[in-house]
């Protein structure tokens, strides 16, 4: 990151990583905006399609430090690239059907409740079976494709054209879906399952495709994740992360495509920007004249001294932000009300 | 020896279940008038340890003596589960299941991370002094705190079984929860009685929070949400909105944990107790379907 500093180069990551949220989001959409389940461990499908791009592209153990994982692939870089992505899919969707298969019938607070807490104990083995996942040390040698032929400056713009471009693609994709009578015939399920079982529809299959392409399109967002980064840590795949896409998806605007890419490029926006608040208080303090220096300090004086405080407002505010829209404005940014109307219709 | 250890196991699932049993009846009679699953229930066990601790540690000025200091934050948390409830669930009672259940998910991290950023993540832990186990019948072995934690937890069983069949709060609470507006009818004021079952509910879970701290001291902010997932895993299991199911859904899952974490790997122990939650869901769903007092 060397010639790409300052302004450019947080815009270039935060867009990134905007792009792979804006991923997740649409996942999400397809399983709460559109069908209605309730999933509250997304993080999961993400944390199995990252992990399945490391391990497929790791190289052998013996050439990385504190190794302890048995199993790599380490296919090589331009072309092991797709198929990378193409495992972190298909895994995602395998973990959805697994995930599916047990609580997809469940009613909506059953389904929230089995899908946090499987998603808990999928992190627990993430965490204990090193010989897959190398532990909590993380896969640290995830190969960035193109990266040395590109240098770290023009792969971290191309690296963001490609993401730009999936989740373009996504999109796209998920639009044409959920035109097509099979999104009519989730949002059928959405809104009455008898109804929908009157017609003759399986409803319980119905639900597991839709928990199926939302879980792999949120792997593929792991993959690319993955590969972005570098490296892959099981401290990154917290339900923190389930509940960031929440808020996204909520903000942006439930059963809405458009609004679940701008809800999660605002959210992520939001994070990022917040570790500049120091620097923003400094520079005001810096320019006030004076005989106004003494009142910032005087402001912050009474909040707590802790490292850990700016970060931990940072979720206060999307604590708020789920409290908020839900009670003033559920149909967010861009949502339908009567879409949500359809939502919040159950039992 | 293997009688000994099985027996020490089954002790030890007792105290965890004991435990999960304050947290998860909590839990349950709050579904069973508000008709949602409050994913910030957590916080209250976080809160109630933590307010334990400054309390008895003298952050406030003065330092009170444990036992004080956690009836205490009993009372103080169960005071904020009615604010919570007035501020952010009240506005929206009208509204379904749905909105309350995300909006309790906002709560919660508003709690956690307003706690976090005050105190910081460093871990905490009661000032009580370590214990040595002593000897009964010769077959298993307790520290005087975890037969404390047993008895309080049992006198609670039983001071919420005679709340719920004895007193007219308890009637009202049981009626609120059979049918909302059959109970508006026969004259009970329901606003009331949710704001009641919040105090209790709340109450009850930061009860369980530092009992939990009791037993498993140091903690950080974040031990009320991670615990969530046990003390959910006892309340399906009892039944949502059943307070007798959900003492027996604790014990289960306490004995099913410690077993799990002495016979197989103690790396999975939330996964035992979500094990044995999905195979009910899957087998028995029907069991499990909201209910009555």
């Amino acid at each position: 990151m060397a010639l790409l500093t300052g302004w450019a180069a947080f815009f270039v990551a935060v867009a990134t990583i905007g792009c792979i949220y804006g991923l997740l989001t649409l996942g999400l959409n397809v399983h709460y905006g559109y069908t209605g389940l309730l999933n509250f461990g997304h993080v999961a499908f993400f944390a199995a399609g990252a992990y399945a791009s490391a391990i497929v592209t790791m190289p052998p153990p013996s050439t990385v430090t504190n190794a302890s994982y048995v199993v790599w692939f380490d296919l090589p870089m331009p072309w092991g690239f797709p198929v990378s992505l193409a495992a972190a899919a298909l895994v995602g969707g395998a973990l959805a059907l697994l995930i599916g298969l047990t609580s997809v019938r469940l009613g909506t607070h059953y389904l929230a409740i089995a899908t946090f807490a499987l998603a808990g104990v999928f992190s627990d083995v993430l965490v204990n079976e090193a010989w897959l996942t190398n532990g909590s040390f993380g896969m640290n040698s995830v190969p960035k494709p193109g990266q040395a032929a590109l240098g770290p400056d023009a792969w971290q713009l191309a690296y963001l054209a490609f993401a730009v471009l999936s989740l373009l693609a996504v999109y796209l994709l998920v639009e044409r879906v959920l035109e097509a009578p099979f999104g009519r015939l989730l949002k059928g399920v959405r809104e009455s399952e008898a109804a929908a079982e009157m017609l003759g529809k399986n409803t319980t299959v119905v639900k597991l495709k839709s928990f199926v392409i939302g879980g792999m399109i949120a792997g593929f967002a792991g993959g690319v994740y993955a590969h972005y980064l570098g490296s892959v840590v099981t401290a990154q795949f917290v339900p923190h992360v389930t509940f960031t896409v929440w808020a996204a998806m909520l903000l942006g605007g439930a059963a809405s495509n458009t609004g679940a890419v701008a809800g999660a490029l605002l959210v992520v926006a939001f994070e990022e920007s917040t570790r500049f608040i120091t620097t923003a208080y400094n520079w005001v303090q810096g320019t006030l004249p004076d005989p106004l220096t003494g009142v910032l300090p005087a402001l912050a004086g009474p909040l707590p001294d802790n490292p850990s405080f700016i970060p931990s407002m940072r979720f206060v505010v999307i604590g708020l932000l789920f409290v908020l829209v839900i009670r003033y404005r559920p149909e967010g940014l861009f949502g339908d009300p009567s879409e949500i109307e359809a939502l919040g219709e159950e039992e | 020896m293997v009688l000994d250890n099985l027996l020490q196991t089954v002790v030890f699932g007792l105290i965890e279940g004991s435990v999960i049993a304050v947290g998860a009846v909590g839990l349950t009679l709050s579904y069973g008038v508000t008709r949602f699953i409050n994913f910030a229930y957590g916080e209250f066990l976080t809160y109630g340890a933590y307010l334990t601790v400054f309390l008895a540690g003298g952050l406030f000025g003065l330092s009170v003596p444990l036992p004080a200091a956690a009836v205490l934050a009993i009372v103080v948390v169960g005071l904020l589960g009615v604010g919570v409830s007035r501020v952010f669930f009240e506005p929206i009672s009208n509204r379904g299941a749905l909105p309350l259940l995300i909006t309790s998910i906002g709560v919660s991290f508003v709690l956690r991370n307003l706690l976090q950023g005050w105190v910081g993540v460093s871990a905490r832990q009661l000032p009580i002094p370590l214990m040595r186990r002593t000897d009964y019948f010769g077959l298993v072995r307790l520290t005087d705190l975890e037969l404390g934690v047993i008895v309080v937890s049992v006198v609670t069983m039983l001071a919420i079984h005679l709340l719920l069949q004895r007193t007219m709060l308890g009637k009202r609470m049981r009626a609120t929860s059979g049918n909302r507006a059959l109970a508006e009818v026969a004259g009970i004021d329901t606003t009331n009685v949710v704001r009641q079952t919040w105090f209790i509910s709340a109450g009850a879970g930061a009860m369980a929070g530092i009992l939990y701290a009791v037993l498993f001291s140091p903690f950080r902010p974040g031990v009320g949400f991670e615990y969530l997932i046990v003390v959910f895993a006892a309340t399906l299991l009892g039944g949502i909105g059943r307070p007798y199911g959900a003492m027996l859904g604790a014990v289960f899952i306490g004995l099913a944990m410690n077993f799990g974490s002495t016979y197989l790997s103690a790396n999975y122990t939330r996964a035992y107790a979500f094990i044995i939650l999905v195979g009910v869901l899957l087998f028995k769903p029907e069991g499990i379907r909201g209910g009555e007092f």
